[in-house]
């Protein structure tokens, strides 16, 4: 019976070689009949968990799994595509593959003469030591590389097969085989190709040849690049990108023919006519082969485990310990239940260790004084409530837990731990520090093709000029499908039909979804007991102090690793900072989980609309929204962060929600008809939202109570929920469930209405577990912003950047709070945003220098430490505190000079006159008398205008007027934006004001724009319609006006339906303009718009 | 740049031009008119972005400015049409502005970016007054298609400031003080201290300036002024080695040409030895007595800088002159200038005191081309491909095309390709074992020819970027007859995957 296995099949992990996904070479190497196959990647490993995978679903299903593609840029926007139909039936197939074997490997490449080496393992331990080589030849390497010499292989090839794959050029071949074979004995082939060279048969004599001089066995492969010889132009078009080189000039380094492509059994008996042992040699090789991917068995690590103990009996200890702490007064009775509960369910999964981790990690950053807190469907427990990791206080709130955590489902749980962006590092580089290198790694993230990045590389090998790629690539409003659309080109200007340019796109087509490269993952660790370099390779990052694995969040998942997501939120560091500040200021010492609880005047603030800075519902859709749902306790809260989101909003579930909530409309349950269950089946999923389902757990369980989804059906539906969009599974699925339901006796409406909803969680998911530990933040920021407004602004600053708003708005807020602001001053501020207390005892915020643009903060800091009681002189600052003729240049822009009785003119002018380096102590009092004798320049005062638009140069905001108040004479009829508020409904309305933010969100129906002027903000909605006539205007303008009717709520909430925007920003010439025109003359070369910019930039789409 | 400086010379008037959409304006007249009247932009990277850097009318009145990237453009105006910048081109239009302008004057100078300037000192009479020769100079620009600023001042820093930020009517005084050109940072200071015309400036003392804005600001600032002057560097383009000479009576011998030619050769070949250089290619002007000028080329395959083999190029290019070298009524000048220079690597001469055998060849070549002519004489070069029709291609020997890498020769084995090929490859029939077997015999020029020996396939794929995806896969094979003749066949297509029958051809003999 004959035999065959490719044993040297890369895959496009070997990145910009291989031409195939490693999914495509498992189902070929079956279709084709081959008898296994070896995967060998470019010293890497990163494809192989992908065709394990694969393979295990092939022998379950009989049919490859679907294919996950990024589609976006966010956290879980992806599409799963199926892929076509294999030619044999799925029990065919799957029985082939029972009988399939795989062998995961790696092709290790040499920096020295030495010839390519396949490398498969045959147990265990030889997969370790192939990891551990790897691992050494990538940390010596800068990211993505490997260096890797003879030498690196010597000390220890057990149990590892190794194939010798010799190049045209054969000369090292008698030196190396005897080598590797002295190393190695029994363990080292000599590959051989029939690559239709012409000489094929010549050499393959020669192999053989040598083969037998070495005592080594021939081994016949086809060093396969791709599954099928179609795959051949692409993997010409991927060689030029990797070579730089366009298509009709990469010649002889494009491979000569399409032979790299895998081969049945009986064409490769034919090809290795002379040398049919060499084919039969796979199926020993493959015999040796005792080691499959299923056998890394993981565990969390030891360490949090004190000597003696038992990780069940410790975490129970500890949680006991932890909860009389936590409840001074005894442990609520609710509590003590949930807590024995989950503890047995935890201790029945073996998931210990991981909450023991997790705790530990918190712990460090506790030491260290930084701000966490834990989420996602584990992290709302009454365990990680004792334990720190969360603040959601169970005893106050509904518990998720056990929803979450369940037995049947065999996926690990979940945690992400926030911590404050500017001091993640730290517990990063703990973690390295604690575990070591080579037990700690983050997880990689695969870069692949998108059509952005398709194109442009593409669009080079064709030829295409950087423009036309450029123009091909630029998308007017974020990502492209899966597909790159006739109509998205013609937009570009460009006939999709030029043959270049629709080559240049079916290239890009093809290349969607290849690994370009591995990043690493933003923060998703992996920690293990044993050595983490055994189980799979660790390089270098190219951030400095950083490592991580070559295997991505599916890869864990297929395995059952499991990591920790390490993260970063602003507003965490926001809120230590308005701590810190509290505790020096107000003598108030609290943490996340002291702050007071069901605040009035903080829930008051919110139903206003008055969330400026605050966590999360700051955003314009969310400050809409405050006043509608108008939260009153905790949970309105955990509903406010999750229901403006795409799930809730396309599944028509915000209205009935918002009806039900204000009494408008009755809260009644959906029920199946009597014969087919209780009618109060859904209640226990849908009490705490009124009968409406808004997160996406209730999506979840909605299809297994209402449309009875079976607990597999339901994990694909849960893979597929956060993924899939606009593919064809969702079909499946809707009609699966739809039908279900109304079978059931559901109405059809709601049964749309709630797949719908699945379908707008498959782009931006949000499950109610992520969203409590977020209220609580939103709380906690709330009421920082509600009784202590200059405590929370200063915070807030110094947190920068970070948010919704840019400093100006905070700073306004802050203002309108009555909390006093100070301009910099080079004798006040600090290089922070500091507090001081007025005359009348207030908090007023005086801001800092890293309000000013182009100051160095080490500098700054010093020229602070030195002042003492103060500077007295310019003089004094160049000399005793160091500053640079630069840096006072910018101080005396920015008007910081005030405390010294300059204006910003005066400064500026003296400033410019001080000598360019700091002069020596001695001569500087001469110096500075000499410096005196210039006469008076007189100077012409400098306008209000002059001095707002300095202001908004320098710190991108002005304390002392607002720009709007200035050119109001210039804009006559033009309303304020408060006083829209006392129009009336319909009523027609002009305003002017700066343009703060314009949006685009969701299908684009409709433009937001928002405006300020001196009296507060408009918001203003623009239909697409008029938005494509008004396109450039609105696009461009930083000072726009707007003409349109005005729309109110009964909530209050006014949008402008503006029906006609014009750009005026010229009238920002007019601050500067009180003497001459400045003289526009055509376009400036000299005059570069970024510097001419006078104001910040806006937040803008593209 | 050079630069005179030296207080103003009374009179000297200066005419300042500025094409402030040169390169839209540039790409019109090569290109024609463009059909749609969508506004277009000129993009260069910029740090990796790409950003504008020249727009045209349109795109201007629809306040697109320099330095915009081009996505922010975009996001204005979808239909944009954008255009990788060719500065190269501008720069060849502004240089054929500026001849154009010599009718004016012979002093033109190009005044970057996109402007030129013109010292009309004495030349405004002829058009009646400065403004008639200002209107001149516009009107005929804007025939040529061109928009164009024009300003007439007394130094070149005025005339430039007037056309680039000045407004029609107003006078120095009200330029704003971007016209001092001195960087953003400076432009913003000086604004900022209330100083927001060169006017403002001009009433203060000079030092109080100079000590904060610096010295260029106020040189700048005395030159639009007019308080100082400055030379421009007129255009002319000199060439890198030039050997006039006047004759005062007009030089009718013809017979003595050669010797004052061989006499101004030795001279350029020590001007040229004194920087170490060769010439490539030398011009001959004769300036006959009656104004006209005969223009004669000579261009060499290597530098050189001896006279005798320049002056063995002057005799064969002199007789196949169609129009022979009239003296009429004799030469008053004559002028050698090289114009194109080359570093000149000196030859170690050999011991056996031979020279490079390279040598001779670009001799050989050197004369053959100018018997022959330029297209005449070709050599062949490498073409970086695998395919055997297209791995050699002949080329003009004086064209600088750089060859390929000659496929390497396999060290062990006989040649793998014959020397020559038939073009095109000659119908055969032959019969081999499927799919890919050899020929086990085959019918060419009417004999069935049998296969003795053979190997391959060598398979060849099409270059399908250029033939398209139908194109077939050659499988060529080295065959031997029973006669010992060695052939070179190929079966095109593959069997079964490409096409059900095959077809061969023979490609060429290996003799």
């Amino acid at each position: 019976m004959s035999f065959y296995a490719e044993l040297a099949a890369a895959t496009h992990f070997s990145f910009l070689r291989g031409a195939s996904s490693p999914v495509d070479m498992v189902l070929t190497a079956l279709l084709l009949g081959l008898d296994g196959l070896g995967i060998a990647d470019r010293n890497s490993v990163a494809g192989v968990v992908r065709a394990h995978a694969a393979l295990k679903e092939l022998r379950e299903a009989g049919a490859p799994p679907m294919q996950k593609r990024r589609d976006g840029s966010g956290s879980g926007e992806f599409i799963h595509i199926s892929p076509d139909a294999p030619p044999l039936p799925p029990e065919a197939l799957a029985a082939r593959a029972q009988r399939f074997r795989l062998a995961v490997g790696a092709r290790l490449v040499f920096e020295d003469a030495t010839p390519e080496v396949v490398a498969h393992p045959t147990s265990r331990a030889g997969w370790g030591r192939l990891c551990q080589l790897l691992t050494i030849g990538k940390m010596r390497a800068k990211k993505g590389a490997c260096r890797l010499t003879f030498d690196d292989l010597q000390p220890d090839v057990r149990d590892l097969l190794l194939i010798v794959l010799p190049d045209r050029d054969m000369t090292a071949l008698p030196v190396v085989l005897p080598r590797l074979k002295e190393m190695a004995p029994d363990s080292v082939w000599l590959g051989a190709t029939m690559p239709r060279r012409g000489d094929d048969r010549r050499r393959l004599a020669h192999l053989q040849k040598m083969a037998r001089a070495a005592g080594v066995p021939l081994l016949a492969t086809n060093d396969a690049l791709y599954a099928d010889p179609g795959q051949r132009d692409l993997q010409d078009v991927m060689t030029c990108i990797r070579e730089g080189a366009r298509l009709t000039q990469a010649g002889r380094r494009l491979n000569v023919n399409a032979e790299r492509h895998m081969k049945s059994t009986a064409e490769m008996l034919r090809l290795f006519e002379d040398a049919p042992e060499a084919v039969a040699e796979t199926r020993n090789f493959l015999d040796r082969i005792d080691f499959s991917l299923d056998q890394l068995i993981y565990e969390y690590p030891d360490e949090p485990v004190p000597p003696g103990w038992r990780p069940q009996t410790w975490l129970v200890e500890l949680v006991g310990r932890c909860a009389r702490m936590r409840y001074p007064g005894g442990v609520p009775a609710k509590v003590e239940r949930a807590l024995s509960d989950e503890l047995a369910l935890i201790g029945k999964l073996d998931y210990a260790r991981y909450f023991l981790t997790i705790h530990d990690i918190v712990r460090a950053a506790e030491d260290r004084g930084i701000l966490c807190q834990g989420r996602g469907s584990a992290a709302n427990s009454a365990v990680c409530y004792v334990l720190g990791v969360t603040a959601v206080d169970p005893a106050e709130n509904e518990l998720l837990f056990a929803r979450f955590l369940s037995e049947e489902r065999q996926e690990p749980p979940d945690i992400d731990v926030d911590f404050e962006h500017e001091r993640r590092e730290e517990i990063i580089q703990h973690i390295y520090d604690k575990y070591g290198r080579d037990r700690a790694g983050l997880v990689a993230t695969i870069i692949s093709y998108r059509p952005r990045s398709a194109i442009r590389d593409v669009g080079k090998v064709f030829g295409l000029s950087e423009d036309v790629t450029a123009a091909l690539a630029s998308s007017q409003w974020g990502s492209w499908g899966h597909d790159i659309p006739d109509r998205r080109v013609r937009e570009t200007g460009f006939d999709p039909r030029n043959p270049t340019i629709a080559r240049a796109i079916s290239f890009a087509t093809r290349l969607l979804g290849f690994p370009r490269h591995l990043s690493q993952h933003v923060g998703g660790f992996v920690l293990s007991r044993g050595r983490l370099d055994e189980i799979c390779p660790i390089g270098n990052a190219a951030m400095d102090k950083r490592s991580f694995i070559e295997w991505d969040k599916d890869d864990i998942d297929a395995l059952g690793l499991m990591k920790v997501d390490i993260l970063a939120l602003g507003m965490l560091t926001c809120i230590r900072k308005a701590f810190d500040l509290l505790r020096a200021y107000e003598g108030k010492d609290i943490g996340l989980a002291d702050v007071p609880q069901d605040d009035a005047a903080t829930y008051q603030m919110l139903q206003r609309g008055d969330s400026i800075g605050v966590f999360q519902v700051e955003s314009r859709a969310q400050m809409n929204m405050l006043p509608r749902l108008k939260p009153r306790e905790f949970y309105d809260l955990v509903i406010q962060v999750a229901i403006v989101r795409p799930g809730p909003i396309q599944g028509n579930m915000v209205h009935p929600y918002l009806r039900r909530r204000n009494g408008a409309e009755r809260v009644s349950f959906p029920a199946p008809a009597s014969e087919h269950g209780p009618a109060d089946e859904l209640h226990r999923v849908l009490d705490r939202t009124l009968g409406v389902p808004l997160f996406q757990e209730q999506a979840m369980q909605l299809a297994m109570v209402a449309a009875k989804f079976s607990d597999k059906e339901a994990n694909q539906l849960r893979r597929a929920m956060a993924t899939f969009r606009n593919v064809g599974t969702i079909h499946k699925f809707e009609a699966l469930m739809v039908g279900r339901m109304m079978a059931r006796g559901y109405d059809e409406a709601f049964a749309r209405n709630c797949f719908e909803q699945i379908r707008g969680f498959g782009s931006y998911g949000f499950p109610e577990s992520h969203a409590a530990s977020f209220a609580k933040l939103v709380y906690i920021s709330s009421w920082l912003k509600c009784h202590h407004p200059a405590v929370f602004a200063c915070a807030l600053l110094n947190a920068q950047p970070m948010g919704f708003y840019a400093p100006a708005q905070i700073v306004r807020d802050a203002r309108e709070h009555r909390v006093e602001v100070r301009a910099p001053d080079a004798n006040f501020s600090d290089w922070d945003n500091s507090l001081a207390r007025n005359a009348a005892g207030a908090l007023t915020l005086q801001l800092g220098f890293r309000q000013i643009d182009g100051l160095n903060e080490q500098e700054m800091r010093r020229f602070v430490v030195l002042r003492c009681a103060g500077y007295e002189s310019l003089e004094a600052m160049a000399t005793r505190g160091g500053l640079s003729r630069a840096i006072l240049r910018r101080l005396a822009d920015a008007d910081a000079f005030r405390s010294l009785d300059f204006d910003r003119r005066q400064a500026l002018w003296d400033v410019r006159r001080l000598p360019d380096s700091a002069p020596l102590p001695l001569f500087a009092v001469a110096r500075a008398r000499e410096l005196a004798a210039e006469p008076s320049a007189h100077l012409p005062d400098m306008s209000l205008g002059e001095h707002v638009a300095s202001d908004y140069q320098t710190l991108r905001l002005s304390l002392k007027t607002h720009p709007m108040a200035l050119l109001r004479g210039h804009l006559p009829g033009v309303s304020t934006c408060v006083s829209l508020a006392a129009q009336r409904d319909g009523a027609w309305a002009r305003v002017a004001g700066l343009v703060l933010v314009r949006q685009r969100p969701g299908k684009g129906n409709a433009i937001f724009v928002t405006l300020e002027d001196e009296t507060g903000v408009a918001n203003l909605v623009l239909w697409a319609r008029l938005f494509e006539r008004f396109r450039r205007e609105t696009m461009a303008a930083r000072l726009m006006l707007a003409e349109g009717r005005i729309q109110k709520s009964p909530e209050g909430v006014i949008h402008l339906m503006t029906q006609r925007v014009s750009d005026r920003s010229d009238l920002l010439d007019h601050l500067w303009r009180d003497d001459v025109g400045t003289i526009s003359a055509p376009p400036d070369r000299a005059r570069h718009p970024r510097n001419a910019r006078l104001l910040p930039k806006s937040r803008d789409f593209h | 740049m050079r630069e005179n400086c030296d207080m103003r010379a009374p009179g000297r008037r200066y005419l300042g031009l500025w094409l402030p959409f040169l390169s839209a304006e540039n790409r019109i007249r090569q290109s024609g008119p463009s059909a749609s009247d969508r506004p277009h932009v000129f993009v260069e990277r910029v740090r990796g972005a790409m950003r504008l850097c020249a727009v045209d009318r349109a795109a201007h009145e629809l306040g697109l400015a320099v330095g915009l990237s081009l996505a922010d453009a975009r996001a204005r105006l979808p239909d944009l049409v954008a255009a990788p910048a060719d500065p190269a081109s501008d720069a060849r239009r502004m240089l054929r502005l500026a001849e154009w302008c010599e009718r004016f004057t012979p002093l033109v100078a190009l005044d970057p970016p996109d402007g030129l300037m013109l010292d009309v000192a004495g030349c405004a009479h002829l058009f009646g007054d400065e403004e008639g020769l200002r209107a001149a100079v516009t009107q005929g620009l804007r025939r040529l298609g061109f928009t164009i600023r024009a300003s007439i001042a007394a130094t070149p820093d005025a005339a430039r400031a007037l056309a680039r930020h000045g407004r029609q009517g107003k006078p120095i005084s009200a330029l704003p003080v971007i016209a001092l050109e001195a960087g953003e940072d400076i432009r913003l200071a000086l604004i900022r201290a209330g100083l927001k015309t060169i006017g403002d400036l001009a009433a203060r003392p000079t030092q109080s300036l100079t000590a904060r804005f610096g010295a260029g600001t106020t040189t700048k600032l005395v030159r639009i002024l007019g308080r100082e002057d400055r030379r421009i560097t007129p255009l002319r383009p000199l060439p890198d080695c030039m050997v006039e000479r006047h004759f005062p009576e007009p030089f009718v011998d013809m017979t003595a040409l050669e010797a004052v030619v061989a006499s101004f050769m030795d001279e350029a070949g020590r001007l040229l030895r004194q920087r170490g250089q060769g010439g490539r290619l030398f011009e001959i002007l004769f300036f006959r007595a009656d104004g006209v000028v005969r223009r004669l080329n000579l261009e060499s395959s290597t530098p050189l800088r001896e006279a005798a083999p320049l002056i063995r190029l002057f005799r064969l290019k002199c007789e196949k002159l169609a129009d022979p070298l009239d003296p009429g009524f004799g030469f008053d000048a004559l002028r050698l200038s090289v114009l194109r220079t080359e570093l000149f690597v000196e030859e170690e001469p050999r011991f056996d005191g031979d020279v490079r055998v390279g040598k001779h060849i670009d001799e050989l070549i050197d004369r053959l081309v100018a018997r022959l002519g330029r297209e005449r004489v070709l050599r062949f070069v490498a073409r970086d491909t695998h395919d055997p029709d297209r791995v050699s291609v002949s080329v003009a020997a004086l064209d600088p095309v750089v060859s390929a890498a000659w496929p390497e020769r396999e060290k062990v084995s006989a040649p793998a390709r014959p020397l020559r090929l038939f073009e095109p490859p000659q119908s055969i029939e032959a019969i081999a074992l499927a799919p890919d077997g050899p020929p086990a015999k085959f019918l060419w020029r009417r004999v069935w020819r049998i296969v003795s020996r053979a190997e391959g396939p060598e398979r060849i794929a099409p270059e399908w970027w250029r033939t398209g995806p139908d194109a077939p896969t050659r499988d060529y094979y080295r065959l031997e007859d029973s006669e010992g003749r060695r052939f070179w066949v190929f079966r095109e297509g593959l069997y079964d995957r490409e096409t059900p029958a095959p077809r061969w051809r023979l490609h060429g003999l290996f003799v």
